[in-house]
């Protein structure tokens, strides 16, 4: 029955979407995650959106929040939650799920479905679908630009081939480094083809797919027409990446030597903790043995896909954790090439199906201790630099202090401050400060402890104070204004009781 | 019979005997340093200058060492990583393996003595290979096991009482290699229980070493 065989991808499906969409709000806001969070933010204050190449990637992630928000009732940065702007690349890694399985398909049933159950899983994949950042969304929409040109190779309808420059339009959108993994995949496509495409009209079909491209990423570059000049700088953020990561350019306290990839995806153990991909991975090497020995075209194609980027991120001096996420679907169908292999062997399912139970459950540990054990632990691989959850006692000392003196301002004086205009947001007169103001007093002072002697210089009112973290290794000092007259505080009980 | 004025001079230079021996320097090893980088300089009215040698706690003389090897307990019995008796163990590095970690929130360990005592001084080091300061600090004496009677609060940098022990006047402080030397006020008892909310990084709490210096009664 067609039910009972879409059922196991469907309670899979559902799986993934439970991992992904779990306690969303329990993990304080990453600095980039609140960054991103604020902008889109103003796109729901304002209705406008202007791309900036300097120090933001693509449009598509805020685009892609604004109907999620609206459908929860969340129509300004005051009243978006943490669970709304998260559950955006929930839902794009879901799709992921059933975009692996479509792709696996020709392995075969079950092997797809085991692909499907390896992303599903994956640490990396759980924890950045999590995560409100442009990974996961480029992950999916190159996904489908690759399924689409696949699709359009054996079915040669135009319209696939349309459907593939949407994807390649909006993956360009959500970040400019997508043209490596077009062309990676376009590479794998070409290695793992079959025959010649069916349709009589390539060249037609391919102006159709660049055309796509181009409208859907000048769409959202321009802000849907709004933001001519988002078109030009669309260009120029290659310039900007090169100003910053070119050979002239100064470090940028992310270079990581070349195994750090290798090292997320085999085993390292940090603070007591041990963190692997082991199983999983062992299972993509024999994958990767077996499109050598058996000229799996196919196998070989996700293989290559997989090498490529891995080399590139690997060589690439300029490292962050989320890059990982890009690893897995090309490992997961790998992979799955190793369990199918071995399910051909005599008595070989049961072994396959052994393997395959095995690596997801050693997967599940991972991803469970990673996305909801320890989200923010300074330990946790995919936790980078993560804020502590320290930053969600800032919130109500600051609604304390606004209701203790009305009208005064709460003054960040910090070089750093993220992820707090997140959790100031909705709050009235919060200024942000890179060097002391001349007038410092307010109800509620966040202050770097570079700063603290400068600020304190400039007081007319006394404050108790005390300190919270914002990160691993970086404090502030919060300085709550008294009540009262000045000295008169509160005994303390540090005698004997 | 000895001359009144003999007796006289015998007993001040007795008293000024006994004032020399209560000024004995105390005695802590220091594990080494831990920080990858330099910390920040922080200054703060509620929180110690980083990296400044903290002058030598004085103690009476005969002040041993009373928690080596003694038995700890915890209000999280069952820690996820590491065990409570690296608490006691000597062993104050702070390398992977040589620290206890305990659950979130307010947590409490405490060490037996094996018998009352005068507490003359507590050292502690929760975590020190990285720049952070542990909420609500709070350090407490007790001949009661179950700390309902009797307690003696020798520390505490709970500024808010948050952790409803009562609101303390101490500077919070980062940590370092060398932990935290706590005077121990003359507070008697045989077991010394410490508390910790959290930290700036995260919201564990953790313990390196607890030492316990005094007297036994």
């Amino acid at each position: 029955m067609p039910l009972l065989r879409w059922l196991p991808l469907a309670l899979l499906t559902l799986a993934a979407f439970w991992l992904r969409t779990h306690d969303l709000a329990r993990r304080p806001m990453h600095a980039d995650e609140a960054n991103q969070a604020v902008k889109l933010g103003e796109l729901l204050d304002a209705g406008r959106y202007a791309f900036d190449p300097r120090d933001h990637h693509g449009p598509t992630l805020y685009y892609a929040a604004l109907p999620v928000a609206w459908l929860r009732g969340e129509s300004s940065l005051a009243s978006l939650t943490e669970g709304t702007v998260r559950l955006v690349p929930a839902l794009f890694g879901t799709l992921t799920v059933l975009l692996v399985a479509a792709l696996a398909a020709p392995l075969g049933r079950w092997p797809a479905l085991a692909a499907a159950a390896l992303v599903a899983t994956a640490p990396p994949a759980v924890y950045y679908s999590r995560y409100f950042i442009q990974e996961t969304l480029l992950v999916t929409w190159v996904l489908g630009a690759i399924l689409a040109v696949r699709t359009w190779w054996r079915t040669g309808l135009t319209r696939w081939a349309l459907a593939a420059g949407v994807c390649a339009g909006c993956a360009q959108s959500t970040k400019a480094s997508a043209p490596l993994f077009l062309a990676a995949g376009l590479l794998a496509l070409w290695v793992a083809r079959d025959g010649t495409p069916l349709t009589r009209r390539p060249g037609h079909d391919l102006a159709f797919a660049l055309g796509a491209t181009v409208l859907a990423a000048a769409l959202l570059y321009s802000s849907f027409g709004t933001n001519l000049h988002g078109l030009r700088d669309a260009l120029t953020v290659y310039t900007h990446a090169a100003t910053r990561f070119g050979g002239e350019a100064a470090a940028t306290g992310h270079e990581k030597p070349w195994w750090y990839y290798l090292r997320i995806f085999g085993w390292h153990r940090e603070g007591g903790l041990l963190w692997h991909q082991l199983a999983w991975s062992a299972l993509a090497v024999a994958g990767a043995l077996v499109a050598v020995c058996r000229r799996d075209a196919w196998i070989r194609g996700a293989a290559i896909y997989t090498l490529l980027i891995a080399t590139a991120f690997s060589l690439f001096a300029y490292k962050t954790p989320w890059h990982a996420v890009h690893f897995v679907p090309g490992l997961a169908i790998v992979a799955a090439g190793a369990l199918a292999a071995i399910a051909r062997l005599r008595t070989g399912r049961l072994v396959a199906l052994a393997f395959a139970l095995i690596t997801v459950a050693t997967l599940v540990q991972q991803a469970w201790r990673a996305a909801f054990l320890r989200p923010a632990d300074p330990r946790n691989p995919y936790a980078y630099v993560h804020s502590s959850p320290d930053v969600l006692k800032y919130r109500p000392l600051a609604d304390a202090a606004r209701q203790a003196f009305p009208g005064q301002p709460i003054r960040v004086i910090s070089e750093e401050y993220w992820p707090l205009p997140w959790y100031f947001r909705g709050l009235k007169d919060v200024g942000y400060y890179i060097e002391t103001p001349m007038d410092c007093d307010g109800a509620l002072l966040v202050v770097s402890p570079n700063m603290v002697e400068a600020v304190r210089a400039t007081l007319k009112e006394h404050y108790d104070e005390s300190i919270l973290g914002l990160r691993p290794g970086v404090l502030c000092i919060v300085m709550q204004r008294e009540r009262g007259p000045a000295g008169a505080r509160e005994p303390v009980a540090n005698q004997p009781r | 019979m000895l001359p009144r004025q003999f007796t006289v001079v015998l007993s001040a230079l007795a008293l000024a005997a006994s004032a020399v021996a209560a000024d004995t320097p105390l005695k802590v090893e220091y594990p080494k340093p831990l920080f990858a980088g330099t910390p920040r300089p922080i200054s703060l009215a509620n929180l110690e200058p980083a990296g400044i040698k903290r002058p030598d706690l004085m103690v009476p003389a005969g002040t041993t060492l009373l928690s080596k090897g003694k038995k700890v307990t915890s209000s999280d019995a069952l820690p996820v990583i590491g065990e409570l008796s690296f608490i006691t163990d000597g062993d104050k590095t702070g390398i992977d393996g040589a620290y206890v970690e305990l659950g979130p929130n307010t947590q409490w360990v405490q060490v037996d003595l094996g018998a009352s005592a005068k507490v003359a001084a507590v050292a502690v080091w929760h975590f020190h290979s990285q720049a952070r300061v542990y909420h609500d600090v709070v350090i407490q004496v007790s001949d009661d096991a179950e700390f309902k009677k009797g307690v003696t609060t020798i520390f505490n940098t709970d500024d808010d009482n948050s952790s409803k022990l009562g609101k303390g006047s101490d500077k919070s402080y980062v940590e370092t290699n060398n932990g935290r030397v706590v005077e121990g006020k003359g507070a008697v008892g045989r077991y010394v229980r410490l508390y910790s909310n959290g930290n700036t990084s995260d919201e564990l709490n953790h313990y390196c070493e607890v030492e316990v210096f005094g007297a036994l009664k």
